[in-house]
């Protein structure tokens, strides 16, 4: 491995690069940064870096089978791949083209922060604690579906994958999970609500669990769910997304989706929103309600 | 079997998802967002080992290593382009993790026994830093929020954890050298 490393050392900003580099991916800018400082030392140690990284997942993984769907997609993919004079030629292209890339490491395109947007909101009498304000993230979060996609829709030898019911009930079996009753509030769409959190602190994953709850017309209004972070500015609650409850549900099971990580989640709750979220919550409706403590 | 897979056998193609698929699927599943997203990058995954092939050099490491470096280039490519979505969710809760004892993980590869042997000299916190970065694809920014510790502190456990890593594995193969 080391007959043909280069002579040196990269300096100390370098190898934050290449660490961040064969980690998690560089920014455009921070991939210029290394563009500039690149050397024949630098490739060799990220050649090592990748290496030992590559090393730690094979260390780390636990290689089950794949799915059975799966098997099959990749051996007609192959055959697709592999089957004409012509794919053979394509094949040597793309071949000089993975070389391409082996050798220059990706430079992924950085994603606009998410976490830039903040919004205030003033007074909210009804809530137990006492926020003012509300974050969310800048874009208005994507619905969250009620039910898993119908499995008529999917070949039938792939199989369909775990109801948020069935994700839940796992989730509620973890000894480390978060519960947290849902209580109603005095608000008219509230009445006859019972509901629970379960929440796994650790993965960040959670499910809201609704009976009672008001059937919604999405065009019209649709429930958001917000998670109060004890780790965060009370004033600043994390979106967990928005969903709808079908005509005729007489219990939903909810997944939530963080916008943020929760370091230390201390309550809960539910309102109802406009389509497509609320960017600042006007709080008029909270439907339901729980604190862990 | 890559050479031959360069060569474009098809029976060669066949046992290379037979021989490495649990491993791509493996980690594929730690890096995505959804099951659905594990299943489109191990085809994506596939594609890359299939085109990269030719480059496999033995002298520069096991098969596997090979396989799981393109893995992984290709899954932090995918989540790179995801980062706008919620942070991860995993496909896997993040307790599974059973690091390999040396004796399992040379069963693996003679990589990912050097990478469990260096990782045995790390203080616990500095492996959880590794763990989610290089297991779960966090962000050093999500590590530190999640951990609750410094970013910088973060850089330094991944850093001096992956250069030891590093040392163990250039220890090694400068011994096989010497002694070959």
């Amino acid at each position: 491995m080391s007959d043909t490393r280069p002579q040196g050392q990269p300096d100390e900003a370098m190898v934050d690069l290449l660490i961040k580099q064969v980690t998690e991916g560089l920014s455009p800018a921070e991939q210029r940064a290394l563009d500039v400082l690149d050397t024949e030392v630098a490739s060799a140690y990220r050649r090592d870096l990748e290496r030992a990284a590559a090393a730690v997942t094979l260390a780390g993984s636990d290689q089950k089978p794949m799915p059975e769907a799966l098997a099959a997609r990749l051996a007609q993919q192959a055959a697709q791949h592999f089957s004409s004079s012509a794919q053979a030629a394509d094949l040597g292209a793309a071949r000089a083209a993975g070389e391409a890339r082996i050798d220059q490491p990706h430079t992924p395109q950085r994603a606009a922060n998410r976490f830039g947007a903040l919004g205030w909101l003033a007074a909210a009498a009804c809530l137990v604690l006492a926020v003012i304000g509300w974050e969310r993230s800048p874009a208005p979060p994507a619905p969250v579906a009620a039910t898993p996609p119908p499995a008529a829709v999917l070949p039938a030898e792939v199989p369909p994958p775990p109801t948020p019911a069935e994700e839940r009930a796992a989730l509620l079996a973890k000894s480390d999970s978060l519960k947290v009753s849902l209580g109603a509030t005095k608000d008219p769409a509230a009445a006859g609500v019972t509901g629970d959190v379960v929440w796994d602190p650790l993965t960040q994953r959670g499910f809201l669990h609704f009976a009672g709850l008001q059937a919604n017309d999405p065009a019209v209004h649709q429930y958001q769910i917000w998670i109060f972070d004890a780790g965060r500015d009370k004033r600043y609650p994390v979106d967990g997304g928005v969903f709808d409850v079908p005509a005729n549900t007489s219990e939903v099971v909810i997944p939530i989706r963080a916008a943020l990580i929760v370091r230390k989640p201390a309550a809960f709750a539910v309102t109802v929103e406009k389509p497509g979220g609320a960017v600042v919550s006007g709080r008029e409706h909270v439907v339901a309600l729980g604190t862990t403590g | 079997m890559l050479q031959r897979i360069a060569s474009g056998d098809p029976a060669a193609v066949r046992e290379c998802i037979e021989q490495y698929g649990p491993l791509v699927w493996s980690i594929a599943r730690r890096l995505s967002r959804t099951p659905s997203d594990a299943e489109d990058a191990t085809q994506e995954i596939f594609l890359d080992i299939w085109r990269s092939a030719g480059r496999f050099d033995a002298s520069q490491g096991s098969d596997k290593v090979f396989i799981a470096m393109i893995a992984r280039r290709r899954l932090i490519d995918r989540l790179r382009k995801t980062s706008a979505e919620p942070p991860m969710d995993p496909v896997e809760t993040l307790d599974t993790i059973a690091w390999a004892d040396p004796g399992t993980a040379l069963e693996t590869s003679i990589e990912a026994e050097q990478a469990t042997r260096a990782l045995a000299e790390l203080r616990p916190e500095q492996r959880q830093v590794l763990e989610l970065g290089l297991l779960y694809g966090l962000s050093q920014s999500e590590i530190a929020a999640r951990l609750d510790m410094p970013l910088g502190t973060v850089k330094s456990f991944m850093r001096r954890g992956l250069i030891k890593v590093r040392e163990f594995m250039n220890v090694d193969a400068e011994g096989v050298l010497s002694e070959g």
